[in-house]
């Protein structure tokens, strides 16, 4: 029987890439294919469903495929290196390195070796699978010899949440007229948290003095997210930035049905999965068209070509002023959001493996 | 307010999900061209509220710099100063000693003798340890202070050597608008979809002619004064200089930049600056114009103090290509003009004007060739 293992750094859960690579395993076993997934390291709750990687050569078998789930620096990486099987990439984009620099070295130097590790894989790949075509534009930039775009598997629960009531009522209390704007994603240099608290001081400054922004995801540069709340502070919009992490998907459902207008400023994302909850959520959405943005949004939102606060201001205030603008922006993205369905996407994926495998695809 | 086409009644078609939607599988929907038609309205309307706010005075060119450096002073990355420097080697210096003396209060009688026992059980230990640790820790820190007096020093150097600034007003400019480049220049454009930036764009007079070819084109200008005739006739032109406006547009935004005259006279640093935004800036494929006085037309045109004070010099049309090259562009073509300041041969009424003739070539090659060129470049990766 044809097996597809996948390797992965870290299986955890409620995170990204840990739901991708359990998804993808699954497709792959209703496909009739063998799938384990071989880790350097898994979360508890999920150690049952993995394997140690260094464990793979005694279970390797004539006819295996490797698929690395490839996002960050890992061991995992000189391990590929070294094997003989037929090796496909799921590449996930690294943040370049330049974006951590000054702020902290240790992860600019972690995700520089993770540069280091695609480039050397790119060109060992068969074939690299990416979730947007900007990432395959990088792939094939460093000589893999075949990409196909597949997008990340994001599970139809994730991105069709169903609020917390609870967080959902306290949320409206708040809310009143003021303006919304939200961002959920990781408080890192290259999300450029610091433009949006440069456009919510300008929008309350010209059109909504009781705008806020609501930032949701973990701090894990802590250098910049302090430097981000202080300049907030030093703008005077201590009250009227908050900020929340460790939310459960209802929660985050919650904020995402509170606020009128999902906000982007990323310098760089690979995919930008918060653009679907966005949609999944009926939020219009204002990005800055950077990275995989624009193609990820697909026309289902404002696309803006700079991150200048009076734009964005403009911007959101364009929206929140007109109202069917905005149920135009919510129905374009929820339509967009269709192309993503979970169904489309296994079966995606099992079709480009099939071409390494060899053997056709039994239908997902 | 533009008005929203339609929505469709059903989601689009399961087709792979890179790129826009298909208006072939939507059918109850309105069209991807209706779709991008009505978004570029209501971007058409955004880009001329902020305009507005622009031309009011209510959005100062400086105000989105002032943020930037405000934004800075809570950075690591914008350490300015010695104040700066100096204020977080106090935070390494603060952090070097270690505690040995652990806290013992709790909340239980019980705990606290327990935590006393363990502390002066494992005190011998602790000290030796923390000992090393204290000892590599300002061996650290006073590195630190070495290196940061060193750099203070480099610093008081390098300003010491620093040239005066020259007002804008004193340096030659390339060109008194857009004159016989224009049309060269709207050629190598006229295919670009994306939005075009013209920097140092004067009276827009390119900007306009770019417009009329149905480019999407913009333009910066650092004077404002220079500016208030195009804003008065409603040309999308802000007041701000080219690598100020760069630094803040996204990466691979624009379909084309223009580069002409304040690129004659950037300091090194700054020119690398400049190409770098521009490299990267530029979408693959995106289009490059630059315009710049030849230096020999420069050095016969500019004042002697000019001379002497600027802090560059237009750089050879060959040396822009070879910077542009060596950042993945590729140098289309390189065009020659302005004013064509080249000595007549003589009559060879006598027979012997070859020699003179031959000596006029000479000084024309050396001196008097022509006084602009303009390089179209192509960004290939």
């Amino acid at each position: 029987m044809t097996a597809v293992h996948q390797f992965v750094p870290a299986l955890l859960p409620r995170d990204a890439t840990g739901d991708h690579t359990r998804a993808v395993r699954d497709a792959l076993r209703a496909a009739g294919w063998e799938s384990d997934i071989y880790v350097e390291a898994a979360h508890d709750e999920l150690r049952a469903e993995a394997t140690y990687f260094e464990e793979y050569p005694g279970r390797a078998r004539p006819g295996d495929v490797l698929l690395y789930q490839l996002g960050t620096s890992s061991p995992v990486a000189e391990f590929l290196l070294g094997r003989p099987e037929p090796l496909v990439l799921d590449y996930h984009n690294v943040t370049p390195a330049s974006y951590y620099e000054g702020w902290e070295e240790h992860t600019a130097a972690k995700v520089s070796l993770a540069a280091d590790q695609v480039a050397a894989l790119a060109p060992r790949a068969v074939l690299g699978i990416a979730d947007s075509a900007f990432n395959a534009r990088q792939l094939e930039d460093l000589g893999c010899p075949e990409t196909a775009v597949v997008p990340i598997l994001v599970d139809d629960e994730v991105v069709h949440g169903v609020p917390d009531p609870a967080t959902r009522a306290r949320l409206a209390a708040d809310h009143g007229d003021a303006t919304v704007l939200l961002f959920v994603g990781r408080i890192s240099p290259n999300k450029s948290h610091q433009r949006l608290v440069e456009a919510l001081w300008y929008h309350r400054r010209r059109y909504d003095p009781d705008a806020r922004l609501h930032l949701v995801g973990p701090a894990v540069t802590p250098g910049y997210a302090e430097a981000v709340f202080a300049f907030a502070d030093e703008l005077g919009l201590s009250d009227a930035v908050r900020h929340a992490e460790d939310l459960s998907r209802a929660e985050l459902a919650a904020w995402y049905a509170d606020a009128d207008v999902f906000v982007c400023l990323s310098e760089h994302e690979g995919f930008c999965i918060p653009l679907l909850e966005a949609m999944g959520a009926g939020t219009p959405i204002v990005a800055l068209d950077a990275g995989a943005v624009g193609e990820t949004l697909g026309g289902a939102g404002i696309l803006l070509p700079e991150s200048r606060p009076a734009t964005v201001a403009a911007a959101v205030d364009r929206v929140r002023r007109d109202a069917d603008l905005a149920a135009w922006l919510a129905d374009a993205g929820r339509r967009r959001l269709g192309d993503f369905a979970a169904s489309t996407t296994r079966r995606r994926f099992v079709e480009v493996l099939s071409g390494v495998t060899g053997r056709a695809a039994v239908p997902a | 307010m533009p008005t929203p086409p339609a929505t469709p009644s059903s989601p689009t078609s399961p087709t792979p999900p890179a790129g826009t939607p298909d208006p072939a599988t939507d059918a109850s929907g309105p069209s991807t061209a209706d779709r991008v038609r009505y978004l570029d309205e209501v971007m058409a309307e955004i880009d001329a509220e902020v305009r507005r706010r622009r031309a009011s005075g209510d959005l100062p060119p400086g105000l989105e710099r002032e943020l930037d450096e405000l934004f800075l002073e809570f950075s690591p990355v914008g350490l300015q100063g010695r104040a700066r420097l100096r204020e977080t080697l106090s935070l390494v210096d603060g952090s070097a000693y270690v505690d040995i003396a652990v806290p013992t209060a709790s909340n239980k009688a019980v705990g606290s003798y327990v935590k006393r026992a363990v502390r002066k059980g494992l005190g011998w230990y602790m000290n030796f340890i923390v000992t090393q640790i204290v000892k590599f820790a300002w061996s650290v820190s006073r590195m630190f202070h070495v290196v940061v007096d060193h750099i203070e020093d480099l610093e008081a150097a390098v300003e010491a050597h620093r040239s005066p600034d020259l007002p804008s007003t004193v340096v030659p400019s390339a060109s008194d608008g857009a004159s016989w480049w224009a049309p060269a220049a709207t050629e190598a454009l006229a295919a670009v979809r994306e939005r075009v930036v013209v920097a140092d764009c004067g009276d827009a007079s390119l900007v306009e002619a770019l417009l009329a070819a149905g480019v999407d084109a913009y333009g910066v200008d650092p004077s404002d004064l220079a500016l208030e005739p195009a804003l008065d006739r409603g040309v999308d032109v802000r007041a701000e200089g080219a690598l100020d406006h760069l630094e803040v547009v996204a990466d691979e935004a624009l379909g084309g930049i223009v580069l002409t005259g304040s690129v004659e006279w950037l300091r090194p640093n700054e020119r690398d600056r400049l190409l770098d935004l521009v490299a990267t800036r530029l979408a693959v494929d995106g289009t490059l114009v630059l315009h710049s006085t030849s230096p020999a037309a420069w050095a016969a045109a500019a004042s002697p103090v000019v001379r002497d004070l600027a802090p560059g010099h237009p750089l050879h049309a060959e040396t822009w290509a070879h910077l542009l090259a060596r950042r993945g562009f590729d140098v289309r073509a390189t065009l020659a003009g302005g004013v064509d300041r080249r000595l007549a041969h003589v009559a060879d009424a006598d027979g012997d004007a070859g020699t003179l003739n031959a000596a006029i070539d000479a000084i024309n090659d050396l001196l008097l060739g022509p006084t602009e060129y303009l390089v179209v470049a192509t960004r290939d990766r």
